[in-house]
């Protein structure tokens, strides 16, 4: 069953920009990284204005505010299990004697 | 990568329901209203896209009217009031344990 | 907020059928009362219900389906103006020339029954509410 709510457009970058095989490499991981954080940003912005929609204009639902809330948070822990598999595998390139 | 649907769905059927209970709270609060006509919300016929909008709201025929015109029944409404929050418990607990499995897919990545 | 709007919509019931109960008590508690500060004989009354929209609404973040439902209040009270019913006793202190009194048109049989209803009608609403603070509890059990 495809679970992923909806966070897996925090991969997107990810996919975009990774390159075909075999080709020179384009670019960084802090490219790659950088266009996550703003999806992850956005997630969290659009859980914050439905709470503030909900709680100061009564307008939506306590389980779309959740579930919003559930997404930006799940996004968030993603991109830093990524994150840091990505700093994990830089360290080991830079460990490599030349 | 395309959108998980099966969240929003779930999420989408939940302000369905939601919907939903509110109609019947409203046939409920007017049964001795002279007059009223007792109201349903129908399901839109999948959940993928944006839920509809007022037009989904319809009359229920072959109801039968008592004297003052009123044609609610509390029996239908009863019911449907428990079915309509068992469903939405039901989907509530669905989408809790999907939480959980993308959270520990997460987690099991971790490294450090 | 379906369900927040939901809850007042019940409330308005609570609210109309105890509204309702207490002036079918002030009949059965005035069944024999022969004379009011109006002259003549108590005149019973009667609740109508209307449908009401909710006075806090947000008007504005109402969904287009939450604005289709609307609560109930009592419109009017309205006095039951039959012919008082007129029983022989000459020795009543109000009785009239022909020692008939007049005594208010006034079934208990039928104001219990009447009071029946609102009682149900009261009890359903509760359990409206009841059920979608339940529904509401699971929402939030969302953000765990």
């Amino acid at each position: 069953m495809n679970t992923n709510l909806g966070i897996s457009s925090v991969f997107n970058p990810i996919t975009q920009v990774l390159p075909a095989a075999g080709s020179k490499p384009a670019v960084s991981f802090t490219d790659v990284l950088g266009s996550a954080v703003n999806q992850v940003e956005s997630a969290q912005q659009s859980a914050h204005s439905a709470a503030m929609d909900l709680l100061a204009n009564g307008k939506g639902d306590v389980h779309s505010v959740a579930l919003a809330t559930q997404r930006a948070e799940l996004s968030l822990e993603l991109f830093q299990q990524v994150k840091n598999k990505f700093v994990q595998a830089y360290q080991e390139i830079m460990k490599m004697p030349m | 990568m395309t959108l998980d649907q099966t969240g929003l769905q779930l999420g989408r059927f939940l302000t369905y329901l939601s919907q939903r209970e509110e109609v019947v709270a409203s046939n409920i609060a007017n049964a001795d209203t002279p007059g009223y006509q007792t109201r349903d919300l129908t399901a839109p016929a999948d959940f993928s896209n944006a839920l509809t909008d007022a037009s989904a709201m319809i009359e229920i025929p072959a109801l039968p009217s008592r004297n003052d015109g009123n044609n609610v029944s509390i029996d239908r409404e009863a019911r449907l009031l428990a079915e309509t929050a068992l469903k939405f418990n039901v989907t509530a607990q669905m989408l809790r344990s999907e939480i959980k499995n993308v959270r520990s897919a997460i987690e099991e990545g971790r490294t450090s | 907020m379906s369900l927040f709007n939901a809850i007042s919509i019940s409330a308005s019931g609570m609210e109309a059928q105890r509204s309702r109960a207490e002036i079918i008590t002030e009949n059965l508690a005035n069944a024999d009362t022969t004379r009011t500060p109006d002259g003549g004989p108590y005149k019973r009354k009667d609740a109508v219900f209307t449908t009401a929209p909710l006075s806090f609404s947000f008007s504005e973040a109402l969904s287009s389906v939450s604005s289709q439902n609307q609560g109930v209040a009592v419109a009017d009270v309205t006095v039951d103006d039959r012919d008082p019913e007129r029983r022989y006793m000459p020795g009543h202190p109000d009785a009239d020339a022909d020692g008939y009194v007049a005594f208010p048109r006034i079934d208990p049989a039928e104001e219990m029954v009447d009071l029946m209803g609102a009682s149900r009608g009261y009890q359903a609403n509760v359990a409206a509410i009841s059920s979608i603070k339940d529904m509401i509890a699971r929402s939030i059990d969302l953000f765990r």
